[in-house]
């Protein structure tokens, strides 16, 4: 009980740390390039909300969702740092609009479609994998017994009886 | 020759009334039709003589009786040898419901002894007039003819000449038959020929022909062994042969059987009563001559009873030291036992026998103890009487079975010389064997032999024997034998081991071969060959009978075949052992070719071919199978199922056949039934695949956006 609740406290330890870590770097950016900031804050939304209502073990929906939404948001943050003078007015503009929105949010959401499309495939091919491995089963046995007869099936309730 | 075909015809179907409890040869069998009316019988030639059957170098004449030759129960028949011209021939044909003596048979046959008619040879043959095969031995015929005739009153041999006449070449046969370890059992008046024209001398009749002593009257059996049935009175020794000749001279010098007006039951117990000398000089007029010797040779102590020496101190005309007549200790008050006195411990013994249930009474109220105690001063046949009597409060719940053995006890304590009797079973311990065979084959079936055997009796007959024996040693150890053999219920085992283990000349009683009279292992395959002819395609080769007759014949050991045989519901091991059965008499014994046998065989083995596994050895055996049953050799049938590589590779192929069918279907089993796992594994590792591919996708994004940025 006692190693369990040590093992508790250092992954709540670690998760603290994480967090704390990323409120760091974010009061970081935010005196440093508060434009970057407001895009990164806009854009990756998504994100956010993900990693808060994302329980499960390894927050791998967050995960999936913050990918793609962060292969939208790149391109704006690219933007905003090509722009000699970095202002929250250029940043607030270019981040509002709607088709930016749509780009960062969108990716967001494919993320997460991504998330929920990928489990059934996956099942599906571990279920093709099966089956072909049950029909070769059965393809030997059959072989097996046209050697053999059916002296083989009794031998085999036999001994498993 | 219509009265000698009328004579035979009577011979052969009065049989029954002849002999001691003689049936008719055959055993009562249904026998085919007589001679007479059958002409187109197998095997018989008609010709100018008469009708004839060949038997190896003999040729038999059926309408030819020789009445004067029969011997016991056997019927002699005229007979011409066709390889020798000089000299005559009869032919005496046995009952085949009645083993010959095989030792006797192979002493004598071929040999010619002074005192012993000369055998010539003996075969087994086909015997029209009974339907059946049976033995035929063929005898020198003794030149003087018969030396107690029926028709003549008064007897060849004046008293005087009886020494040189009948002693002196009679004692040279008994002691060519003692140094041999064997006995005559057949010495008797009716059974001596004269040899020669002018009856100079006389020879003993054949003693081969049926069990020992079986034709023996019951006065010319010793105490011991007059009170066994007729088949069970035993091998004996030497000392019963002296008994019998002592019996033979009384009745030559009286002119006629010695108390030939009683019954075998008045005999028995008059000479329990008396003693037998005085039994004999009570009832008949001995001659002067010969009362020395007939009370020396009739002494009931076969310690005390004359023997060669004495005989030969008799005939230089030496005194010879006197011998008691009776040492039979004689009670001072009697004992009564259903409205009978008994004054000795053996004619008591006889009365227990003949009244088996109300001898029940004083053997438990300790009446016949007291009696020994104070009647005969007998304490240790008491105190043996009373063990056995405390052994029955022991006995558990079958009360009854307990009480029959107390009363078999009982009577080998009062006679422990006399024969094993239980419940009308009376047989001497070297007469088991022929008992058990006459039993059987007269309809009475093998239960009171197994009786005995299961009771353990005999075990208390050796206990009883005093002193030290050889010939005891070697019937018990033959007796362990039978005991281990009865307790057996499968084939092989059982009473027909018994029968086979103790009677070598038993021809085996199996239904398929019984009629072909076969006493030689060898000759059991031509027998079942005949038999394949008409087989039932159901019915097996080997039965109980035959199953016990190799084992018992056959110098290999077949107890693994018999081991295998023990359980008929595994057909393919049941099959084996049967075929490898025969395929190893037939190996050791011949013949070469055994086509309808063999065929017989294939078609049974089909159970054995399932010893092979694989489909494909199966199917190759199957075509082997015709193919070498043509050739009629059992060994190559035999060899073909088991072929020890092949089986073992087969058998080894098969196990891992087995393991792979069974892991496959195990895994098929996880596979088919870990659906939701899977599921669930599916859900994780798409989940974590997602996530990948996202991470993938971003990195790659912004690299994409960098090189962009630069080129």
């Amino acid at each position: 009980m006692a190693k369990g609740k040590r093992v508790g406290t250092k992954k709540g330890g670690r998760s603290a740390f994480s967090g704390l870590s990323v409120i760091a770097s974010a009061v970081l950016l935010f005196m440093v390039a508060l434009p970057t900031f407001i895009t990164l804050t806009v854009g990756l939304l998504p994100s956010l909300v993900a990693f808060i209502f994302d329980r499960s073990a390894g927050r791998t929906m967050a995960r999936c969702v913050f990918g793609l939404n962060f292969s939208g948001v790149a391109p704006y943050i690219l933007e905003v740092w090509m722009q000699p003078s970095q202002t929250v007015g250029g940043a607030t503009q270019a981040v509002f609009q709607p088709l930016a929105l749509s780009i960062m949010y969108g990716a967001a959401g494919l993320g997460w479609l991504l998330y929920l499309a990928m489990p059934p495939i996956v099942a599906n091919v571990l279920n093709l994998a099966a089956q072909r491995r049950v029909s070769e089963l059965r393809k030997k046995q059959r072989g097996l017994i046209k050697t053999w007869g059916d002296s083989l099936i009794k031998e085999v309730d036999r001994s498993g009886n | 020759m219509a009265e000698q075909a009328e004579d035979q015809e009577q011979d052969v179907s009065n049989g029954a009334a002849t002999g001691p409890v003689m049936d008719a040869p055959g055993g009562g069998a249904s026998a085919p039709e007589e001679p007479e009316e059958s002409p187109e019988l197998d095997g018989v030639a008609i010709n100018a003589g008469g009708k004839s059957v060949e038997i190896g170098n003999f040729r038999v004449f059926l309408d030819l009786r020789m009445p004067e030759f029969d011997m016991g129960h056997c019927k002699a028949y005229s007979a011409d040898n066709l390889r020798r011209e000089e000299g005559s021939a009869f032919a005496l044909v046995t009952d085949p419901v009645l083993p010959t003596r095989h030792d006797h048979l192979t002493f004598l046959a071929g040999m010619h002894m002074a005192g012993q008619i000369d055998l010539i040879d003996y075969e087994t043959a086909y015997w029209p007039p009974i339907g059946r095969k049976t033995m035929v031995l063929f005898y020198e015929k003794p030149a003087g003819g018969k030396v107690v005739a029926r028709e003549h009153k008064k007897l060849a041999i004046d008293e005087h000449d009886i020494a040189t006449v009948v002693v002196e070449p009679l004692m040279n046969a008994m002691q060519a038959f003692s140094e041999k370890g064997l006995a005559h059992r057949n010495i008797r008046a009716d059974n001596l020929f004269f040899a020669d024209p002018m009856r100079e001398k006389v020879v003993l009749g054949d003693c081969a022909s049926g069990p020992p002593g079986y034709d023996q009257p019951a006065v010319y059996e010793t105490t011991a062994r007059m009170s066994a049935d007729p088949a069970g009175r035993g091998s004996g020794n030497a000392t019963d042969d002296f008994y019998a000749l002592g019996m033979t001279l009384a009745e030559l010098g009286i002119g006629r059987q010695p108390l030939k007006k009683l019954n075998d039951q008045e005999i028995i117990e008059l000479k329990l009563a008396k003693g037998s000398f005085q039994a004999i000089a009570s009832h008949e007029k001995l001659p002067l001559v010969l009362i020395e010797p007939v009370r020396g040779l009739l002494c009931d102590d076969p310690e005390e009873r004359w023997g060669l020496a004495e005989l030969n101190a008799w005939l230089d005309g030496r005194r010879t030291k006197p011998v008691q007549a009776n040492t039979e200790k004689r009670a001072a008050r009697s004992q009564n036992l259903a409205g009978r006195d008994y004054y000795t411990v053996r004619s008591l013994a006889q009365g227990i026998a003949k009244n088996w249930v109300t001898a029940l009474g004083p053997l438990r109220d300790s009446t016949v103890e007291v009696w020994l105690r104070r009647g005969l001063g007998d304490n240790d046949r008491a105190k043996a009487l009373s063990d056995a009597m405390r052994q029955l409060q022991w006995a558990g719940t079958d009360k009854r079975s307990a009480e029959d053995v107390l009363v078999a006890r009982s009577i080998l304590i009062l006679d422990p010389a006399g024969p094993i009797r239980f419940k009308g079973f009376s047989s001497m311990v070297d007469g088991l064997g022929f008992m058990l065979s006459y039993d059987v084959q007269h309809g009475k079936g093998p239960q009171r032999f197994a009786d005995v055997i299961v009771r353990d009796i005999p075990s208390f007959w050796f206990g009883r024997q005093m002193g030290y024996s050889p010939e005891v040693q070697r019937q018990q150890q033959l007796y362990k034998n039978l005991r281990y053999y009865i307790q057996q219920q499968s084939a092989g085992y059982g009473y027909e081991r018994c029968l086979y283990a103790t009677v070598r000349n038993q021809h085996c009683l199996s239904p398929l071969v019984e009629e072909e009279y076969v006493v030689e292992i060898a000759d059991l395959l031509p027998a079942l060959e005949k038999a394949a002819e008409t087989a039932s395609e159901e019915s097996w080769p080997v039965d109980r009978h035959i199953a016990a007759f190799i084992a018992a014949r056959l110098e290999d050991d077949v107890e693994g075949q018999l081991l295998a045989m023990q359980n008929p519901s595994d057909e393919v091991e049941y099959s084996r052992a049967i075929i490898s059965m025969l395929a190893i008499v037939q190996w050791r014994h011949g013949p070469d070719n055994l086509q309808n046998l063999s065929h017989w065989v294939a078609r049974l083995m089909e159970p054995a071919i399932k010893v092979f596994h694989s489909k494909a050895r199966r199917e190759r055996v199957e075509t082997e199978i015709p193919k070498l049953a043509k050739r009629g050799n059992l060994v190559e049938l035999y060899n073909l199922i088991n072929d020890e590589q092949e089986r073992r590779k087969d058998q080894s192929e098969f196990v891992e056949a087995v393991a792979e069918y069974s892991e496959a279907e195990s895994e098929v089993f996880d596979l088919e039934s870990s659906g939701p796992a899977r599921m669930e594994l599916a859900e994780k590792v798409g989940q974590q695949a997602a996530a990948f591919a996202s991470t993938m996708i971003a990195l790659l994004t912004v690299s994409a956006l960098f090189l962009m940025h630069i080129f």
